[in-house]
């Protein structure tokens, strides 16, 4: 979820309206953008933009562009055109097919940029990097001032150490491979070039550099100022359609501000992309039928409500009738895809608290799954026993699952990107859960009883998700006189009560005492284990009490169950 | 006036004691502790049946030197005896030397000390003989020394003034031990001895009721002592459920009787159902290594059992397939669909119960589920979560019906006053719709995300009803109602704060 800063006055200004000083009425009134005010202070409202989806919301541009419509102020698609060509030919070099193969690029004429509007430009262009793409990775911009600027324009490599140039904010040339050490955009972006051996660089037809993209622009030449006029804009990435919808957010926003778009022509070597004609402000054509907004909204709308509606959302409507409306999609809206997306632009513009919610007919019955009647049984009976219910996390490590049990490790399932060294794997049983608990409650009052019942995870090549969750119930008791027999009362109780009868066959575990531990059996089948834990065990945990356990799993159980009725 | 047992004991102990005894010696002769003892003669104080008297005394007894002087005697004695033996005058070389062979040699300074502080020798001060002046009785410390032989100890309050100088004496040698004690003694009154001359109601008093006396009816001839109700009584810490598990289950029944059904999926999740089936892209920021966890081995899980969907899902993203959608537009990717993740959320529930044979239409289904994300544990976050979320599916369902839902889990469940919807974005979901339930008192909070899912989720999946969906914020709904606000508690390690957090 992007958060945006705007200021105030200049949203205003771009709107032609006055927001409401209250705070929630112009939260309620950014709702209608997917927004939230997050922050508020005299000058500056931050928002977080709910949709990621939608990086024409993400400036104070887009979001006057939407609000103007949904306030009646301007109603409509609005026209966005390129009047005419540039005359920048840019020629992309063979060699950045598996760098960074494309660009788009756009020069905007005759803007006149306040402080505000630079400010708003350079978050918008930041936003843009960082979520939409992807941190540089998929898309990055550049903004350069186009008078100083002779074209032709050549996209093309460069040797580490061979290329110089002074980086934006800087007074000194340094080479691209000082810039990844030196320069604060070098060491944040340097990662998505260092893995190559070429690196992309951007140049006019005096051999001067414009960018070394996508990590840093020329102090020279990507430098806009209020003094600033024209504008050219570029943008390279890894996917052509990304770069052409920046591109053309990017060039909107200027032309909100009064700028004139005009167009260049990328020349590209690949087989698929010869020559393209960049920015791309092509409108879409959509089909919707009208029973189908009236279905998925639930509101019998009449045709001309529907058309308010698309146009306040800043659609155009081409064709209107009963059964369909051609509504033209504007250049900027790539996250339509479906109808859907504008049936649901209309039910915002209804406004989703003017509708009246209705609890769906159809009658159905609820209820448990089975498994978990058998769980909430277990919980019962352990309660009743005097055990306190915990609740642990089911991610945890082998240290505490196997080094800290006195047992060797087994196989378990891992993750590849752990974020905390304590949670780094499933646990495939519950009583090293129960341990590490009480490790941290030496202090507090014994005898301490307790509990969980909760999922394990085991390994099993035969499902297609290679992995079997498993329901167990653990518990321990520990106190200055715990032991086998105490354990083994709180088995009977939950077998009596589960109309089971069990066997315990002797083993040996490394957590228990030998000669006091068994495998629970029922009917043929190891359900569980039980015994009193073993004093190194004790010693690992730092617990100065005897203590004794039981773990079941409760998933055999319940096929044992199921397979009785 | 009824007296209890050992009140009785006691006024009987003191008359066979001649009025006045100490509170040991009434324990020597009634056979009652010291204890009871003491709890009879306050009720019986109280009474004015008796008076307690109390005195500090000082007792004093010899340390392990003082018992070996009570012995020995004197060290200055028992040198004085040597210097007679050797004819009541010796040079100091040849009595020391004398003297060592009987008695310890660190001792001989302190006997030569005393011996002529006494005035009982003299040393000539210019050849260092010793001569014998006197011949003393025995003195004061001498005799204390053997009194507190034979008794072992005494009070200090009864000596007279002569042994109080010799005991000053003593102990300013050190070889005295003292120690301080209060003495209680008990006294009949006038009506003490007039309650005793008219006879003693007796009554038989028991403090445990026993089977023996129900069973006998004994109790009948009993009377049941009588407690300080107010006295503090041992801890019980009873069995209970989790909080936040108690508060999972009523959420359940909430929902069982709002008509939904229970449904359950795997943990451990192929891509396939956590994200691709939901018209995530398999670029969607969502699904990189900084948001959801990649099993490290097996890295992938079988596709076989779903390839039709599988097949479905890709020209769904490519392409739209008969979605009706334009689609994602780019390669899909059947091996990242295969990928095995720890499941990020419970939608992927919901789309493993779109596909089941169990589907019941119109069907409305919830799953309380363990969700995982890579996040750094704090105070607003956690790795391992719970999510509450469902599906409502069938013919016919509008945006309408998903905000009757919503309203209706708004009031039931989180006890709304005032409901307000506002838009929101999901991936899988169009129109998507944020709930915020207003609480008097609490005020505004975002209680749950829903939305109806794209036709890019449920016709590959071979779907083709609305399916509302939606989440409920129960975590902080909890914190709420438990008064936390560190969401770290819910899974806390705290065991004295579950046993203490009271259920209402």
């Amino acid at each position: 979820m992007p958060t945006i800063e705007v200021e105030r006055g200049d949203l205003e200004e771009l709107l032609g309206a006055k927001l409401p000083d209250d705070p929630e009425e112009l939260d309620n009134l950014l709702s209608f953008v997917k927004g939230e005010v997050k922050q508020l202070s005299d000058a500056e409202i931050q928002i977080d933009i709910k949709d990621s989806n939608r990086a024409d919301l993400w400036s104070a541009e887009g979001i006057a562009r939407a609000l103007r419509g949904i306030l009646g102020i301007e109603r409509g698609l609005k026209e966005y055109r390129v009047e005419g060509d540039s005359g920048v030919i840019v020629y992309v070099d063979e060699r950045l097919r598996n760098i960074r193969p494309y660009i788009g690029c756009a020069v905007v004429k005759g803007v006149r940029l306040s402080d505000a509007a630079i400010r708003n430009l350079m978050r918008f262009q930041d936003k843009l990097d960082q979520t939409y793409g992807r941190g540089r990775r998929r898309t990055s911009i550049g903004l350069y001032n186009f008078d100083l600027i002779a074209p032709p324009l050549y996209y093309t490599v460069s040797k580490p150490g061979e290329t110089r140039f002074i980086p934006l904010g800087f007074s000194e040339e340094l080479s691209l491979e000082e810039i990844l050490e030196r320069h604060p955009k070098g060491v944040e972006y340097g990662h998505i070039v260092k893995p190559f051996e070429m690196w992309p660089i951007f140049i006019d037809s005096r051999r001067k550099v414009l960018s070394f993209p996508p990590i840093i622009n020329s102090n020279d030449l990507g430098r806009v100022t209020i003094d600033t006029r024209n504008v050219l804009v570029e943008v390279t990435g890894t996917s052509f359609k990304a770069v052409l919808h920046t591109l053309t957010n990017v060039v909107l926003a200027l032309a909100d501000r009064g700028g004139k778009i005009y167009s260049a022509e990328i020349h590209y070597p690949y087989e698929d992309l010869g020559v393209a004609t960049t920015p791309s402000l092509e409108k879409e054509k959509m089909e919707i039928k009208v029973d189908y907004i009236r279905g998925v909204i639930g509101i019998p709308l009449t045709l001309r409500e529907i058309i308010d509606l698309i146009e306040r959302s800043r659609y155009g409507v081409l064709e209107a009738d009963e059964e369909k409306v051609v509504v033209e999609v504007p250049c900027y809206r790539t996250d339509i895809m479906h109808p859907v997306d504008v049936v649901e632009d209309i039910a915002i513009a209804y406004d989703l608290n003017r509708m009246e919610p209705r609890w769906p007919q159809a009658v159905t019955m609820g209820g448990l799954a089975r498994e978990t009647e058998l769980r909430n049984i277990v919980r019962e009976v352990m309660i009743g026993l005097g055990y306190q219910e915990v609740l642990t996390f089911s991610m945890s490590n082998p240290t505490t699952l196997f080094t800290k049990m006195n047992v060797p490790c087994e196989d378990v399932i891992e993750v590849v990107n752990p974020k905390i060294s304590s949670m780094t794997c499933l646990r495939n049983w519950l009583i090293p859960s129960l341990m590490e608990l009480l490790s941290h409650n030496t202090h507090v009052e014994y005898p301490q009883r307790i509990f969980e019942v909760g999922y394990c995870v085991i390994r099993d090549d035969k499902l297609p998700n290679r992995a079997r969750d498993v329901e167990k119930l653990a518990c321990v008791t520990i106190h200055s006189c715990a032991g086998f027999s105490e354990i083994k009362s709180v088995l009977d109780a939950l077998f009596m009560n589960l109309n089971l009868e069990y066997t315990l066959r002797e083993d040996v575990h490394g957590s228990f005492i030998e000669g006091r531990f068994g495998i629970i059996v029922v009917e043929g089948e190891e359900v569980g284990i039980i015994g009193e834990i073993h004093p190194q065990v004790l010693e690992n945990w730092g617990l100065e009490n005897p203590a004794a356990a039981l773990e079941i799993n409760l998933s055999s159980i319940w096929q044992i169950i199921k397979r009785r009725r | 006036m009824g007296l209890r047992e050992n009140e009785v004991r006691l006024l009987m102990a003191l008359r066979d004691a001649g009025g006045r005894a100490t509170v040991d010696e009434i324990a020597e002769s009634s056979g009652l502790a010291v204890a009871a003892i003491m709890r009879a003669a306050l009720t019986l104080e109280t009474r004015k049946l008796i008076r307690i008297y109390e005195r500090r005394i000082t007792k004093f007894s010899l340390n392990e030197e003082g018992r070996r002087y009570a012995e020995e005697g004197l060290p200055e004695r028992r040198l004085l005896g040597i210097l007679l033996r050797l004819g009541g005058g010796a040079p100091r070389e040849k009595l020391l030397a004398e003297a060592s062979r009987s008695m310890g040699s660190e001792i001989l300074p302190i006997a030569l000390g005393w011996l002529v502080r006494k005035g009982w020798a003299r040393i000539d001060p210019k050849d260092q003989r010793i001569e014998v002046l006197r011949v003393p009785e025995e003195g004061g410390d001498e005799k204390l020394l053997k009194m507190l032989k034979d008794a072992g100890e005494l009070i200090l309050e009864d000596l007279g003034d002569d042994l109080r100088e010799a005991f000053k004496i003593l102990k300013s040698r050190k070889i005295i031990n003292l120690r301080e004690e209060t003495i209680r003694e008990v006294e009949l009154t006038g009506d003490g001895w007039s309650l005793l001359k008219r006879g003693l109601e007796f009554v038989e008093e028991v403090t445990q009721l026993t089977p023996d006396l129900i069973v006998t009816g004994r109790w009948r001839e009993k009377v049941i002592a009588r407690y300080d109700i107010n006295a503090p009584a041992p801890r019980a810490w009873p069995g209970k459920k989790h909080p936040y598990l108690r508060f999972l289950d009523w959420v359940c029944e909430k929902l069982i009787a709002l008509g939904f059904k229970e449904m359950r999926g795997p943990i451990v999740e192929i891509s396939l159902f956590n994200c691709d089936g939901l018209y995530m892209p398999q670029d969607h920021p969502a699904r990189e290594i900084h948001d959801i966890y990649f099993v490290k081995d097996p890295e992938f899980g079988d596709l076989t059992p779903y390839m039709e969907i599988v097949e479905r899902v890709r020209e769904t993203h490519e392409n739209g397939w008969r979605t009706g959608s334009k689609g994602w537009g780019y390669r899909f990717s059947v091996s990242a669909a295969a990928r095995l993740v720890l499941r990020s959320h419970t939608t992927a529930v919901s789309a493993r119960t779109l596909i089941s044979d169990e589907l019941e239409m119109p069907g409305k289904y919830f799953a309380i589920g363990r969700c995982y994300r890579p996040e750094l544990i704090d105070k607003e976050h956690l790795s391992e979560f719970n999510q509450v979320e469902g599906i409502v599916v069938g013919e016919g369902l509008t945006l309408r019906d998903l905000l009757g839902i919503l309203e209706r889990f708004a009031i039931d469940i989180a006890g709304a006053d005032k409901v307000r919807f506002k838009p929101d974005y999901f991936p899988f979901t169009e129109p998507s719709v944020e709930l915020s339930a207003y609480k008097r008192g609490y005020g505004w909070m975002e209680f749950g995300g829903a939305g109806i899912f794209r036709p890019e989720v449920t016709k590959p999946l071979g779907i083709d009803v609305p399916v509302l969906a939606w989440g409920l914020g129960v975590d902080r709904l909890f914190m709420m109602w438990a008064g936390i606000d560190d969401i770290r508690y819910i899974f806390t390690h705290d065991l004295d704060w579950l046993r203490r957090k009271g259920l209402i």
